[in-house]
């Protein structure tokens, strides 16, 4: 249990709008929710660069292939540098980067659902750029606020780089919108593909007490539902704009209230899915994370091993 | 090292809690101690810091040394900008317009970029 009066001296540091660095004390609930939110988070960005890299040889043109190729090593990235900070905050449980990766394989932290779905045709990479980066980046924007500083700073420098994700979506998406019939159609069916799982993506309605709590510690600023509102408020227009539809139709906004009215994504279906890794590409993803992470530590041994040895030699 | 030649610190300032840790100069001291107090005295007696770091030098590996550890310049890299994508007129031509992340983090936090 923690010490009440050290955790009201950190509540008070809360209020005061002052934020929290890693080697600060903090109670064990600040410290496990944030684990929680930055493991989830880091592996995501890993698990998402695969719907993503699957296109890399498909896209139509060298230039697209480039731009895509550069997003995946950013998704990466990201997921580098996120679970670095995972791993700081892991220290007094003793776990490093290789548990955390570790926890993917054997389903012990989940990703994000749209990262369990397939993505079948080229307007399916535009419209994950488009929808899926343009959720990721309302979610991300909130989190620069977060108090816990190594979170908003690293925030700062992925925000920076998804400038570029939301660009290279929107190109592909109007790219295909300005095509032909057929080009418009692939870019209709793949907005229906995409629409549910982005209402699913903000999390339920009701907050759970782990999210209610993070609001509480000021690790995330607004609800599940502000969050879902923003997105509708901004891509609503922006696809009809297109002259593409939305696939639901309760889709309605509340003139004096400016909320939106939805229909539920079916939330049962996506959270066993996200529970059990039981989407239609769920398993191949995992599968190939594990041959990466798995397969390959020996590559990784065998460079300690290396160092240790050229450290040992004779006049090192 | 002559006898009483301190050994030199690199020392970075953060402006504020969100800020990155930003390279300012070296001083020389005894040990990591006095580092931080003498950077305090050269480094910071007018602006404020919320945090000093000081580094031994030593401890510093630069790709500045061994040009191949740097990231290559000269190509072109536009696809990786978001400047690379000129997407305003296409939004237009559907009576929208082009979308900025800095408006989204604005409109976020409520705070401008």
């Amino acid at each position: 249990m923690d010490d009440p009066i050290r955790t009201r001296e950190f509540l008070d540091r809360l209020e005061q709008g002052d934020k929290i660095e890693a080697t600060d004390w903090m109670p064990s609930e600040y410290r496990d929710l944030l684990i929680k939110q930055i493991h989830m988070h880091g592996i995501s960005e890993i698990m998402g660069a695969y719907p993503e890299k699957e296109w890399v040889p498909k896209a139509p043109t060298i230039r697209r292939k480039l731009a895509l190729n550069a997003k995946v090593q950013d998704e990466i990235g990201h997921g580098q540098m996120l679970l670095r900070l995972a791993e700081d905050l892991s220290r007094p449980y003793g776990r490093g980067r290789e548990a955390l990766m570790d926890d993917v394989i054997a389903g012990r932290v989940k990703f994000h659902n749209v990262f369990h779905m397939s993505a079948p045709t080229w307007a399916d990479a535009g419209v994950i750029g488009f929808l899926v980066d343009g959720g990721a980046i309302i979610t991300q924007a909130m989190l620069l606020d977060s108090s816990y500083a190594p979170y908003a700073r690293m925030l700062k420098r992925i925000v920076a780089e998804e400038s570029f994700h939301m660009q290279h979506g929107e190109s592909v998406v109007l790219a295909l919108a300005e095509g032909t019939d057929a080009q418009r159609n692939m870019l209709q069916e793949a907005i229906n593909r995409w629409w549910e799982p982005m209402m699913f993506f903000f999390g339920p309605r009701e907050m759970g007490r782990g999210s209610q709590r993070m609001m509480e510690y000021k690790i995330r600023t607004l609800t599940n539902e502000d969050l879902r509102q923003k997105f509708i408020n901004r891509y609503v227009p922006r696809v009809r704009a297109l002259g593409m539809s939305i696939p639901d139709p309760k889709l309605k906004q509340d003139p004096a209230t400016g909320l939106w009215e939805y229909t539920d994504p079916d939330w049962d279906w996506f959270n066993k899915m996200v529970r059990d890794n039981s989407g239609p590409m769920s398993q191949a993803r995992i599968a190939l994370r594990r041959y990466a992470h798995e397969e390959q530590r020996w590559v990784r041994e065998a460079v300690n091993h290396a160092t240790q040895a050229l450290a040992e030699l004779p006049g090192a | 090292m002559s006898q009483g030649e301190y050994p030199v610190y690199e020392v970075f300032g953060q402006k504020d809690r969100l800020a990155f840790h930003t390279h300012v100069g070296s001083i020389r001291a005894a040990n990591p101690e006095m580092a931080l107090q003498m950077a305090r005295e050269a480094f910071f007696r007018r602006e404020t810091v919320v945090d000093i770091w000081v580094v031994p030098q030593d401890a510093i590996y630069s790709a500045a040394q061994e040009p191949a550890y740097l990231p290559q310049i000269g190509e072109d890299k536009k696809y990786r900008l978001p400047s690379g994508y000129d997407n305003a007129p296409h939004w237009k031509r559907f009576k929208a317009r082009a979308m900025s992340i800095e408006e989204v983090a604005e409109e976020m936090t409520g705070k401008r970029g």
